[in-house]
């Protein structure tokens, strides 16, 4: 079967997919199903990148500004962490989240938290890979300029990271594309869960597409998969065009 | 007012100058010539109080930078305004570059107030850009300039918040006669608001219009300090007289 546009797609998606537009795909959900699946995978990977974010592109300047032994070292750990297979780090966080962990007095385990955790530690790496790359390609003379004409070291960090917005704008979408598009570490420590009445827990996008192709609904894997396509394009043109109203200031 | 009394000044094992002393006053223009890669650029950062000499002192209306505290040395840097040979500008508009030096003197509180704030250009902007003749380009942004235009926004920038000392690093090396000759008028300007000028360049013709005193800076120290006329027609050091009628070639 033919997929219809995914803008068409979606409101119905939204209403839980019993109305007429879900019945003109054949393919059905139960009321509430994706809308909270779509809420879910948002939650987990906005949040994850908007902490990761917080905490990567700060490091990224200090550690671009900074002239200190080992920084080559600090590069390539940070860069090596870009490849961290995804399963190890959900063993890694569902060991910390478990009761013998040490975070498990938490209480975490299967929890959208404990998938934020995971999350954050996937996308960390690239959103500081990709903005150090950034900030070290921003020039050096606009640094000594920002300097030598009375700026404090936060003054010189604000414009650098001015300079590099659209290398940090594509670092903050690496990361979000890794998180929302993750599969083994969400769904080790998420565990894929709905409530009785079909709502997602800690279902998301990508764990109901595997689920669902798993048992042989592709055309409803497929829909989902649209769904998310979708998603990450959105987010991609807001970040953009964030990025672009930056220029102006 | 700033004086560099026998700074040196290596990276590594190489010397970029030896010994070196020169000062400029309220109100003077001091060229430093001499040949590309003799340590212009360097010295003159030494003198923006961004790069601490080896040996030797810097000193601003005799005070030290590098015995001041961190915040006291941010004061005395704020008294310094640099031009680069590049113009180096920030990404933005022209205002907004122009702004910038006036803009890190405030505090955040006002940094802030000043984003929600929809007056135009402030004063100072306006007349820094009106020294280049840049006025009508002030809410246009940065990469629509000519290098010309973006090399003037860089002079404006510097003078915008009034240094003390203003420093040039071969500020017309990339630049037309027409652009060249409005850079040079602005020094002349400066001049005449009681900022002391350095300006740093190759280029002798230049150095004799604008000059009051002339430093000639060869391989790694000054031979000669003196009055332009003085320097370009009765040079006392050999190796100056050398360098100003082209016998000596780097």
């Amino acid at each position: 079967m033919p997929l219809e546009p995914v803008a068409q797609l979606a409101p119905a998606l939204l209403d839980g997919g019993a109305g007429p537009a879900a019945s003109l795909l054949g393919v059905s959900f139960r009321e509430g199903y994706v809308g909270s699946v779509i809420a879910v995978s948002l939650y987990v990977s906005l949040t994850a990148v908007a902490l990761s974010t917080l905490i990567s592109v700060p490091a990224a300047v200090a550690i671009g500004l900074t002239e200190f032994p080992g920084k080559g070292f600090v590069k390539s750990v940070v860069n090596t962490g870009m490849g961290f297979p995804s399963v190890v780090v959900g063993l890694v966080v569902l060991f910390a989240v478990s009761n013998q962990g040490p975070l498990g007095s938490l209480e975490l385990i299967f929890t959208r938290e404990a998938m934020i955790m995971s999350q954050f530690v996937l996308a960390t790496p690239p959103i500081t890979a990709i903005s150090l790359a950034a900030v070290s390609g921003v020039d050096d003379g606009v640094r000594d300029a920002a300097r030598v004409l009375g700026g404090t070291r936060v003054d010189v960090a604000l414009v650098v990271i001015k300079e590099a917005r659209y290398g940090i704008a594509t670092a903050v979408l690496a990361g979000f594309g890794r998180a929302i598009s993750e599969v083994g570490s969400v769904l080790i420590v998420g565990g894929n869960i709905t409530s009785a009445d079909g709502i997602s827990k800690t279902r998301t996008l990508t764990t109901a597409i595997q689920l669902e192709a798993r048992q042989g609904r592709y055309e409803t894997a497929m829909v989902l998969g649209a769904v998310l396509v979708a998603l990450v394009l959105t987010v991609n043109a807001v970040v953009v065009r964030f990025g672009d109203r930056g220029v102006t200031g | 007012m700033l004086r560099a009394t026998g700074v040196s000044r290596s990276y590594g094992d190489d010397t970029v100058f030896r010994d070196l002393t020169i000062d400029v006053d309220a109100g003077e223009v001091v060229a430093v010539i001499g040949p590309s890669g003799v340590g212009k650029t360097t010295l003159l950062r030494t003198l923006a109080l961004s790069l601490e000499p080896d040996e030797g002192r810097v000193k601003l209306d005799g005070t030290d930078p590098w015995t001041a505290d961190e915040a006291e040395r941010l004061v005395l840097r704020r008294r310094v305004g640099m031009v680069f040979q590049e113009a180096s500008l920030f990404a933005g508009t022209v205002a907004r570059n122009v702004e910038y030096g006036l803009r890190v003197r405030r505090s955040w509180s006002e940094r802030i107030a000043s984003l929600f704030r929809l007056s135009g250009a402030a004063d100072a902007v306006r007349e820094s850009l009106d020294v280049v003749g840049l006025t009508d380009k002030t809410d246009q942004p940065v990469d629509s300039l000519s290098g010309g235009e973006a090399q003037r926004v860089s002079f404006a920038r510097a003078l915008a918040y009034d240094p003390d000392v203003l420093l040039l690093d071969e500020p017309t090396s990339d630049l037309d006669p027409r652009n060249t000759a409005v850079i040079e008028d602005a020094v002349g300007e400066a001049s005449d608001r009681g900022i002391g000028v350095v300006v740093a360049t190759h280029d002798m013709h230049q150095a004799e219009r604008v000059a009051d005193r002339v430093a000639v800076l060869l391989d790694d120290g000054i031979t000669e300090v003196g009055p332009t006329a003085e320097i370009f027609e009765d040079p006392a050091d050999e190796r100056t007289r050398k360098f100003i009628s082209g016998e000596l070639v780097y």
